[in-house]
């Protein structure tokens, strides 16, 4: 979940001078604050909402018919849902992490002892009592394991009435809190969007400035970088360990990962091609500037993601098969050059 | 190997046309971010190797706990509070005053007036309950008690007659069975601290701590700083308190392993009994939390709102300045830098008084939080709140709940003028 977060911001230059030193007013453009809350975040946010009200009903779908084109469309549309929600772990900020949004639907591991204890037991399985379960028997990856099985290996006759019940009041709990995600940015007191695209106005104590809202942009797309090469892909990949490894019921490790090297491509562009959104991006700053940076990021990005796809499938296994090693270690690499880029000349050059 | 790349050093940022300035908050520990990352970032002058043990003690804070047998991060419970360090310390930030089948971001302590405590001079136990609450249990294992949280409003005005509002909190603590917790229990209620910078408040030699107390108020200013005197489970002796709200572990590796074993369920050597987590988890988690950077503070010119912090009487307890003395970390000695804490305990007031003594602090004290970060908590934790249990949604709310040796303070702030108060808050908000 969370990212490692190393990266710091050079120009970030928080000029120290508390009396009497000069500050650059750093960055100015507004359109691109407000856009990203409003073209890049809502966007991610309501087809996130949107593709989890589908897994459910596929849910009920399979529940109403365990058949194998019931789970086979169940799975896929787990993994649609994953889009969206990989697609904004590069904005990982505001009500997310804080009304605990993330915990909630993608807590990893899963609590697989106690999940099979619920399972075996006759408590029913109502909105509440599913919505009050812990974390780790819920989300996501409760959801994955349950139509994909251990090893990619579910078949639907193997399903129960009662782990149907248990797989529908997830997903049921899914959208409850989906929904919840995306009107904390577009409803309430304050919405988050408003937040976000008044940085710099007077009051604003989370951004104090359009600068402040900017390196917010950038700092979490550097972080999804650091997490994915450092954590996500190192931490099982070192240890040669398939427990470490997220999202390994469904084998979708390398879509997620090239899905968040997505999520910092349409922050860095201000668009969503996935929800069909466009916006004013940073790209468009930088180019104006320095449009050599601008075709460099965008081919560094594209080999992120083309590397990262290139790695054999799937991830749990390829860690532990030494030929699909260099291919795991030239992903690493080329996130790691976008990361660069990020902390290094894109910060410079939008401030 | 990994490109890791740490936080720059403040001494990049401070080239300043020669003008005189404040020391980094952190000293070089600082980090030069002011994001909604800003407390997760390694301390820059870490060596490469302590840099390394960050990392570790990093994705420790992050382990999502689970029941066991699990083939990884098993054992939760059997009763808990959360299942993660991160889980309460959202991004490395203070928790959110909230009580939620799902997981609970404070806690309570409770205790007997009287009995035999299990380390010396330690709060009493209560029989079944021990030391903690823990709202949560893993399948099949009722939790003690389910808790309850209701606010109750009052209104103040300020010195000009501007109306103000606060909140106070009511815990309802119930057993399973629906029965009330005996009222003679002494309970406390507190959301988690921040836990970066730690380091340097480790690192603050016995010495100044002590001569900056002053338990008898002989300089008559008013305020009578103690430290806390508690039991060092390492050591087998007493130490000066340094961590929890008040004061109540002496070490970061002491209050690592008390929060494994109370809020998570997670035993270790120490405290528990069985170790399901080793020394190392232990020693990692401690070093991660002691090697945080403090952030730096936002630019623009908040003179004199430092110079109201001054006059007020804020900096009589929020001490500005402290030095480090030697320690095992070398990132952490020897530095100069601004927690705006004194760590001593003090008497804020019946208002805010938990009525629950820990070792030396008595019902009426609480340890004197660090202020650095502080103008951060709205971007790092939207919603987050102030004071020990959250009570306060403003930094002005919680100035105006100080009382006690703080509350002449209080009324400086509370009958200044508009604007005074304001210049206030804006120097806060740098921090």
């Amino acid at each position: 979940m969370t990212a490692r977060l190393l990266a710091a911001l050079p120009a970030l230059a928080l000029a120290a001078c508390g009396d009497g030193g000069t500050t650059s007013p750093g960055f100015t453009d507004h359109q691109v604050i407000a856009d990203f809350a409003d073209r890049v975040v809502i966007p991610t946010y309501a087809l996130l909402d949107e593709r989890a009200a589908a897994l459910h009903d596929a849910a009920l779908a399979l529940r109403a018919a365990p058949t194998p084109a019931n789970l086979t469309a169940a799975q896929a549309a787990w993994v649609a849902t994953r889009v969206p929600w990989e697609q904004s772990e590069g904005f990982l900020f505001g009500p997310v992490s804080a009304q605990g949004f993330d915990p909630a639907m993608d807590s990893w591991p899963v609590d697989r002892t106690d999940l099979e204890a619920v399972i075996a037991s006759s408590d029913p399985l109502t909105a509440t009592y599913v919505r009050n379960l812990p974390e780790t028997q819920k989300g996501f990856h409760a959801i994955e394991y349950l139509v994909f099985g251990e090893a990619r290996d579910r078949v639907a006759t193997d399903l129960d009435a009662r782990e149907l019940e248990y797989l529908t009041g997830l997903t049921h709990e899914l959208t409850t809190v989906t929904a919840a995600l995306e009107a904390s940015w577009t409803t309430g007191a304050p919405a988050y969007r408003d937040v976000f695209a008044t940085a710099g106005a007077a009051g604003n104590t989370a951004y104090p400035s359009l600068d402040a809202a900017a390196q917010e942009i950038l700092v979490g797309m550097s972080g999804i970088c650091d997490e994915v090469a450092n954590g996500k892909i190192a931490d099982p990949y070192d240890a040669h360990d398939p427990n470490l490894v997220e999202s390994q019921y469904s084998y979708n490790s390398i879509l997620d990962f090239a899905d968040n090297l997505r999520s910092v491509e349409n922050a860095y562009t201000g668009d969503v091609p996935a929800a069909g959104s466009t916006g004013r991006g940073l790209d468009e700053v930088v180019r104006a500037i320095d449009p050599a940076l601008d075709a460099r990021f965008r081919a560094e990005l594209a080999d992120a993601i083309a590397k990262i796809q290139a790695i054999p499938d799937p991830f749990r296994d390829a860690i532990t098969t030494p030929a699909a090693y260099p291919a795991i270690e030239a992903a690493q690499a080329a996130i790691r050059t976008v990361q660069t880029t990020i902390d290094g000349d894109l910060t410079a050059s939008v401030r | 190997m990994t490109a890791r790349r740490a936080a720059l050093a403040l001494a990049t940022l401070a080239a300043c046309d020669g003008a005189p300035r404040a020391p980094a908050p952190g000293g070089d520990t600082t980090v030069a971010d002011r994001t909604s990352n800003a407390y997760s970032l390694p301390a820059p002058n870490l060596a490469p190797a302590e840099l390394d043990r960050h990392l570790a003690g990093d994705v420790g804070f992050d382990a999502t706990f689970v029941r066991g047998p699990a083939p990884i991060n098993p054992g939760l419970g059997p009763l808990y509070n959360h299942n993660a360090c991160a889980a309460c310390h959202g991004k490395d930030g203070r928790g959110l005053p909230m009580f939620a089948p799902t997981g609970s971001q404070a806690l309570v302590r409770v205790s007997l007036a009287d009995g035999t405590p299990e380390l010396p001079g330690a709060p009493v136990p209560v029989p079944g309950l021990g030391g903690q609450l823990q709202d949560h249990g893993v399948f099949g294992v009722p939790a003690e008690v389910a808790i309850e949280l209701a606010w109750t409003e009052r209104t103040g005005r300020y010195g000009d007659g501007t109306p103000y509002q606060l909140r106070a909190p009511t815990l309802a603590l119930r057993h399973p069975d629906g029965g009330a917790l005996d009222p003679a229990i002494l309970t406390s209620f507190r959301q988690a601290p921040a836990v970066f910078g730690l380091g340097l408040l480790e690192a603050i030699p016995d010495a100044a701590l002590e001569a900056a107390a002053d338990p008898a108020d002989r300089d008559g200013d008013g305020i009578s700083g103690r430290v806390n005197q508690v039991w060092d489970v390492d050591a087998g002796a007493v130490r000066i308190g340094r961590f929890g709200h008040k004061a109540g572990n002496p070490t970061l590796v002491q209050q690592a392993a008390a929060a494994y074993a109370n809020d998570m369920g997670v035993t270790s050597r120490r405290f528990g009994g069985d170790a399901e987590v080793d020394d190392a988890v232990v020693a990692a988690t401690a070093f991660y939390t002691a090697t945080l950077g403090v952030p730096a503070r936002a630019p623009g010119d908040v003179a004199a709102g430092e110079a109201r912090f001054d006059a007020f009487g804020c900096a009589a307890c929020h001490t500005p300045l402290q030095t480090s003395g030697p320690h095992p970390i070398a990132a952490l000695a020897e530095q100069t830098f601004a927690p705006y804490t004194d760590l001593l305990l003090h008497d804020l007031g019946p208002d805010l008084a938990d009525q629950r003594p820990e070792f030396q602090a008595d019902g009426r004290e609480w340890r004197t939080p660090p202020l650095w970060g502080l103008g951060l908590v709205a971007t790092v934790l939207p919603g987050a709140s102030y004071l020990h249990d959250g009570r306060a949604r403003t930094v002005a709310e919680a100035i105006l709940w100080h009382g006690g040796e703080a509350e002449a303070a209080r009324e400086r702030f509370r009958t200044a003028s508009a604007a005074e108060r304001a210049e206030l808050l804006r120097f806060l908000s740098a921090l």
